[in-house]
Protein backbone atom coordinates (compact mmCIF):
# COMPACT_ATOMS: atom_id res chain seq x y z
CA UNK A 1 0.00 0.00 0.00
CA UNK A 2 1.83 3.02 -1.21
CA UNK A 3 1.59 5.84 1.79
CA UNK A 4 0.61 8.38 -0.83
CA UNK A 5 -3.15 6.91 -0.58
CA UNK A 6 -3.78 6.82 2.68
CA UNK A 7 -4.28 10.34 3.21
CA UNK A 8 -6.54 10.82 0.71
CA UNK A 9 -8.32 7.66 1.36
CA UNK A 10 -9.03 9.28 5.15
CA UNK A 11 -10.35 12.82 3.74
CA UNK A 12 -12.57 11.24 1.47
CA UNK A 13 -14.00 9.08 4.40
CA UNK A 14 -14.49 11.89 6.32
CA UNK A 15 -16.23 13.93 4.05
CA UNK A 16 -18.49 10.98 2.78
CA UNK A 17 -19.51 10.65 6.87
CA UNK A 18 -20.32 14.58 6.92
CA UNK A 19 -22.27 14.29 3.79
CA UNK A 20 -24.34 11.69 5.14
CA UNK A 21 -25.10 12.92 8.52
CA UNK A 22 -26.60 16.04 6.75
CA UNK A 23 -28.51 13.50 4.57
CA UNK A 24 -29.79 11.68 7.68
CA UNK A 25 -30.37 14.81 9.74
CA UNK A 26 -32.81 15.96 6.50
CA UNK A 27 -34.48 12.90 6.61
CA UNK A 28 -34.91 12.34 10.50
CA UNK A 29 -38.54 12.15 10.69
CA UNK A 30 -38.83 9.43 7.94
CA UNK A 31 -36.49 6.85 9.84
CA UNK A 32 -38.02 4.17 12.21
CA UNK A 33 -36.69 3.48 15.53
CA UNK A 34 -35.18 -0.46 14.29
CA UNK A 35 -33.43 1.55 11.16
CA UNK A 36 -31.94 4.44 13.21
CA UNK A 37 -30.35 1.81 15.89
CA UNK A 38 -28.58 -0.21 13.00
CA UNK A 39 -27.43 3.18 11.00
CA UNK A 40 -25.94 4.36 14.37
CA UNK A 41 -24.37 1.13 15.22
CA UNK A 42 -23.07 0.48 11.03
CA UNK A 43 -21.88 3.73 11.20
CA UNK A 44 -19.95 3.83 14.38
CA UNK A 45 -18.47 0.39 13.85
CA UNK A 46 -17.03 1.35 10.61
CA UNK A 47 -16.18 4.73 11.11
CA UNK A 48 -13.71 3.07 14.27
CA UNK A 49 -12.11 0.31 11.52
CA UNK A 50 -11.84 2.92 8.93
CA UNK A 51 -9.75 5.34 11.36
CA UNK A 52 -7.66 2.47 13.58
CA UNK A 53 -6.83 0.47 10.59
CA UNK A 54 -5.68 3.59 8.30
CA UNK A 55 -4.09 5.19 10.80
CA UNK A 56 -1.89 2.74 12.34
CA UNK A 57 -0.67 2.06 8.81
CA UNK A 58 -0.19 5.26 8.18
CA UNK A 59 2.30 5.48 11.21
CA UNK A 60 3.32 2.89 12.51
CA UNK A 61 5.07 3.84 16.42
CA UNK A 62 2.45 5.51 18.08
CA UNK A 63 0.24 2.38 18.77
CA UNK A 64 -1.64 3.83 22.14
CA UNK A 65 -2.11 7.01 21.00
CA UNK A 66 -3.89 5.77 18.03
CA UNK A 67 -6.11 3.44 20.20
CA UNK A 68 -7.60 6.36 21.79
CA UNK A 69 -7.51 8.33 18.66
CA UNK A 70 -9.74 5.42 17.19
CA UNK A 71 -11.77 4.67 20.30
CA UNK A 72 -12.84 8.48 20.33
CA UNK A 73 -13.44 8.43 16.80
CA UNK A 74 -15.66 5.76 17.02
CA UNK A 75 -17.44 6.83 20.02
CA UNK A 76 -18.28 10.14 18.84
CA UNK A 77 -19.54 9.05 15.39
CA UNK A 78 -22.08 6.61 16.96
CA UNK A 79 -22.96 9.35 19.38
CA UNK A 80 -23.64 11.82 16.50
CA UNK A 81 -25.75 9.26 14.48
CA UNK A 82 -27.57 8.22 17.70
CA UNK A 83 -28.16 11.59 18.72
CA UNK A 84 -30.32 12.01 15.80
CA UNK A 85 -32.94 9.38 17.16
CA UNK A 86 -33.20 8.56 20.70
CA UNK A 87 -31.10 7.48 24.06
CA UNK A 88 -31.00 3.87 23.46
CA UNK A 89 -29.32 4.61 20.05
CA UNK A 90 -27.00 6.87 21.47
CA UNK A 91 -26.03 4.41 23.92
CA UNK A 92 -25.69 1.83 21.53
CA UNK A 93 -23.53 4.01 18.89
CA UNK A 94 -21.22 4.86 21.79
CA UNK A 95 -20.80 1.06 22.89
CA UNK A 96 -20.45 -0.42 19.54
CA UNK A 97 -17.79 2.24 18.22
CA UNK A 98 -15.77 1.73 21.35
CA UNK A 99 -15.49 -1.54 21.00
CA UNK A 100 -14.84 -1.72 17.16
CA UNK A 101 -12.35 1.07 17.80
CA UNK A 102 -10.53 -0.68 20.44
CA UNK A 103 -10.22 -3.58 18.31
CA UNK A 104 -9.36 -1.60 15.18
CA UNK A 105 -5.48 -0.86 15.40
CA UNK A 106 -4.38 -4.31 16.83
CA UNK A 107 -6.13 -5.67 13.33
CA UNK A 108 -3.93 -2.91 11.45
CA UNK A 109 -0.73 -3.86 12.96
CA UNK A 110 -1.03 -7.58 12.63
CA UNK A 111 -1.60 -7.84 8.67
CA UNK A 112 0.30 -9.33 6.56
CA UNK A 113 -1.20 -7.65 2.98
CA UNK A 114 -2.05 -4.29 4.02
CA UNK A 115 -3.17 -3.04 0.77
CA UNK A 116 -6.39 -5.98 0.13
CA UNK A 117 -7.82 -5.33 3.30
CA UNK A 118 -7.80 -1.52 3.34
CA UNK A 119 -9.76 -1.90 0.01
CA UNK A 120 -11.61 -4.63 1.53
CA UNK A 121 -12.61 -2.86 4.67
CA UNK A 122 -13.74 0.49 2.40
CA UNK A 123 -15.85 -2.11 -0.01
CA UNK A 124 -17.55 -2.90 3.17
CA UNK A 125 -18.12 0.71 4.41
CA UNK A 126 -19.07 1.79 0.57
CA UNK A 127 -21.67 -1.20 0.29
CA UNK A 128 -23.19 -0.64 3.91
CA UNK A 129 -23.68 2.92 2.81
CA UNK A 130 -25.42 2.00 -0.54
CA UNK A 131 -27.46 -0.25 1.30
CA UNK A 132 -28.78 2.23 3.98
CA UNK A 133 -29.47 4.79 1.04
CA UNK A 134 -31.27 2.46 -0.22
CA UNK A 135 -33.53 1.38 3.05
CA UNK A 136 -34.14 5.09 3.92
CA UNK A 137 -35.59 5.59 0.74
CA UNK A 138 -37.70 3.03 0.70
CA UNK A 139 -39.20 3.70 4.60
CA UNK B 1 -1.35 -2.52 38.97
CA UNK B 2 -2.71 -1.26 42.11
CA UNK B 3 -4.77 1.29 40.62
CA UNK B 4 -6.55 -1.01 38.15
CA UNK B 5 -7.23 -3.03 41.11
CA UNK B 6 -8.91 0.09 42.37
CA UNK B 7 -10.65 1.26 39.58
CA UNK B 8 -12.09 -2.37 38.41
CA UNK B 9 -13.47 -2.54 42.26
CA UNK B 10 -15.05 0.92 42.09
CA UNK B 11 -16.36 -0.30 38.43
CA UNK B 12 -17.67 -3.51 39.64
CA UNK B 13 -19.56 -1.85 42.76
CA UNK B 14 -20.82 0.53 39.92
CA UNK B 15 -22.43 -2.81 37.64
CA UNK B 16 -23.91 -4.32 41.20
CA UNK B 17 -25.58 -1.62 41.52
CA UNK B 18 -26.69 -1.19 37.80
CA UNK B 19 -27.83 -5.16 37.77
CA UNK B 20 -29.78 -4.12 40.86
CA UNK B 21 -31.73 -1.06 39.54
CA UNK B 22 -32.70 -3.51 36.80
CA UNK B 23 -33.91 -6.13 38.96
CA UNK B 24 -35.63 -3.72 40.57
CA UNK B 25 -37.54 -2.18 37.52
CA UNK B 26 -37.62 -4.99 34.97
CA UNK B 27 -41.43 -4.86 34.44
CA UNK B 28 -41.95 -1.29 33.56
CA UNK B 29 -39.54 -1.66 30.43
CA UNK B 30 -40.87 -1.83 26.85
CA UNK B 31 -38.93 -4.31 24.00
CA UNK B 32 -36.59 -2.06 22.08
CA UNK B 33 -35.14 -0.55 25.54
CA UNK B 34 -34.71 -3.90 27.14
CA UNK B 35 -32.99 -5.33 23.67
CA UNK B 36 -30.52 -1.84 23.70
CA UNK B 37 -30.15 -2.12 27.57
CA UNK B 38 -28.85 -5.77 27.30
CA UNK B 39 -26.39 -5.27 24.55
CA UNK B 40 -24.71 -2.36 26.00
CA UNK B 41 -24.41 -3.41 29.39
CA UNK B 42 -23.25 -7.49 28.49
CA UNK B 43 -21.09 -6.34 26.06
CA UNK B 44 -19.03 -3.62 27.33
CA UNK B 45 -19.01 -5.35 31.42
CA UNK B 46 -17.66 -8.75 29.98
CA UNK B 47 -15.40 -7.13 27.96
CA UNK B 48 -14.04 -4.93 30.49
CA UNK B 49 -14.04 -8.35 32.68
CA UNK B 50 -12.45 -10.03 29.93
CA UNK B 51 -9.60 -7.82 30.10
CA UNK B 52 -8.79 -7.24 33.88
CA UNK B 53 -8.96 -10.78 34.70
CA UNK B 54 -6.50 -11.86 31.96
CA UNK B 55 -4.37 -8.99 33.43
CA UNK B 56 -4.41 -10.07 36.85
CA UNK B 57 -4.66 -13.79 36.11
CA UNK B 58 -2.48 -14.20 32.65
CA UNK B 59 -2.90 -18.03 32.86
CA UNK B 60 -6.54 -18.72 32.83
CA UNK B 61 -8.07 -17.67 29.40
CA UNK B 62 -10.77 -19.87 29.73
CA UNK B 63 -11.56 -18.18 33.25
CA UNK B 64 -11.44 -14.53 31.57
CA UNK B 65 -14.03 -15.56 28.37
CA UNK B 66 -16.45 -17.69 30.71
CA UNK B 67 -16.64 -14.92 33.02
CA UNK B 68 -17.88 -12.50 30.45
CA UNK B 69 -20.04 -15.49 29.69
CA UNK B 70 -21.48 -15.78 33.17
CA UNK B 71 -22.04 -12.00 33.37
CA UNK B 72 -23.94 -11.92 30.23
CA UNK B 73 -26.43 -14.62 31.59
CA UNK B 74 -26.83 -13.20 34.47
CA UNK B 75 -28.29 -10.05 33.24
CA UNK B 76 -30.05 -11.35 30.18
CA UNK B 77 -31.85 -14.13 32.47
CA UNK B 78 -33.69 -11.04 33.99
CA UNK B 79 -35.10 -9.83 30.39
CA UNK B 80 -37.12 -11.42 28.34
CA UNK B 81 -36.50 -14.51 25.56
CA UNK B 82 -35.28 -12.48 22.57
CA UNK B 83 -33.51 -10.17 24.68
CA UNK B 84 -31.50 -13.51 25.99
CA UNK B 85 -30.24 -14.53 23.06
CA UNK B 86 -29.01 -11.04 22.04
CA UNK B 87 -27.22 -10.80 25.64
CA UNK B 88 -25.74 -14.45 25.57
CA UNK B 89 -24.06 -13.41 21.91
CA UNK B 90 -22.61 -10.18 23.09
CA UNK B 91 -21.02 -11.06 26.06
CA UNK B 92 -19.53 -14.10 24.51
CA UNK B 93 -17.97 -12.29 21.79
CA UNK B 94 -17.04 -9.06 23.89
CA UNK B 95 -15.31 -11.77 26.59
CA UNK B 96 -13.05 -13.31 23.75
CA UNK B 97 -12.39 -9.28 22.03
CA UNK B 98 -11.51 -8.14 25.87
CA UNK B 99 -9.30 -11.61 26.51
CA UNK B 100 -7.42 -10.74 22.89
CA UNK B 101 -6.22 -7.06 23.88
CA UNK B 102 -4.94 -8.53 27.20
CA UNK B 103 -2.85 -10.59 25.92
CA UNK B 104 -1.22 -8.00 23.71
CA UNK B 105 -1.15 -5.60 26.24
CA UNK B 106 0.98 -8.54 28.51
CA UNK B 107 2.93 -9.13 25.40
CA UNK B 108 3.26 -6.71 22.48
CA UNK B 109 5.25 -8.64 20.08
CA UNK B 110 1.94 -10.25 19.39
CA UNK B 111 0.90 -7.95 17.22
CA UNK B 112 4.52 -6.80 15.99
CA UNK B 113 4.13 -3.34 18.29
CA UNK B 114 7.90 -1.87 18.21
CA UNK B 115 9.72 -1.31 21.20
CA UNK B 116 9.22 2.41 21.63
CA UNK B 117 4.98 2.21 21.61
CA UNK B 118 5.39 -0.77 23.96
CA UNK B 119 6.45 0.78 26.91
CA UNK B 120 3.31 3.02 26.86
CA UNK B 121 0.63 0.64 26.12
CA UNK B 122 0.19 -0.27 29.86
CA UNK B 123 -2.10 2.79 30.43
CA UNK B 124 -4.71 1.18 28.12
CA UNK B 125 -6.80 -1.07 30.29
CA UNK B 126 -6.31 2.20 32.57
CA UNK B 127 -8.07 3.88 29.47
CA UNK B 128 -10.92 1.05 28.80
CA UNK B 129 -11.83 1.16 32.43
CA UNK B 130 -12.72 5.08 32.17
CA UNK B 131 -14.50 4.35 29.21
CA UNK B 132 -16.20 1.77 31.13
CA UNK B 133 -17.09 4.19 34.05
CA UNK B 134 -18.37 6.72 31.82
CA UNK B 135 -21.12 4.44 29.94
CA UNK B 136 -21.72 2.44 33.24
CA UNK B 137 -22.60 6.24 34.12
CA UNK B 138 -24.37 7.05 31.36
CA UNK B 139 -26.65 3.50 31.84
CA UNK B 140 -27.65 4.36 35.55
CA UNK B 141 -28.80 8.04 33.97
CA UNK B 142 -30.75 6.39 31.83
CA UNK B 143 -32.44 3.80 34.17
CA UNK B 144 -33.07 6.58 36.57
CA UNK B 145 -35.10 8.77 33.86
Amino acid sequence: MEALILPYLLFIDVLLYSVFFVYAFRKKKLIGIQLGMNISQVMGGTAALLSGIVLVLEFPFHFTLITVVSTITGILTGALFGLLFDYQTFLAGLTNGMIAGLMAPMIGSALDMPGQVVWLVHGIFFSCLVLIMIFIQRS
Amino acid sequence: MTLLLLVSSWNMAGLYSVYRAIKKKQLIFDEHFTAALCMVVTMTSSFFMGLFLKMVFPGWTLFAVLSGVFISWKFSSLLRSPAKMNGLYNGGMGGMMGTMLGAVVQNPALCKITAESAAEIEMLPLFVACLYAITLLLVRYSLRA
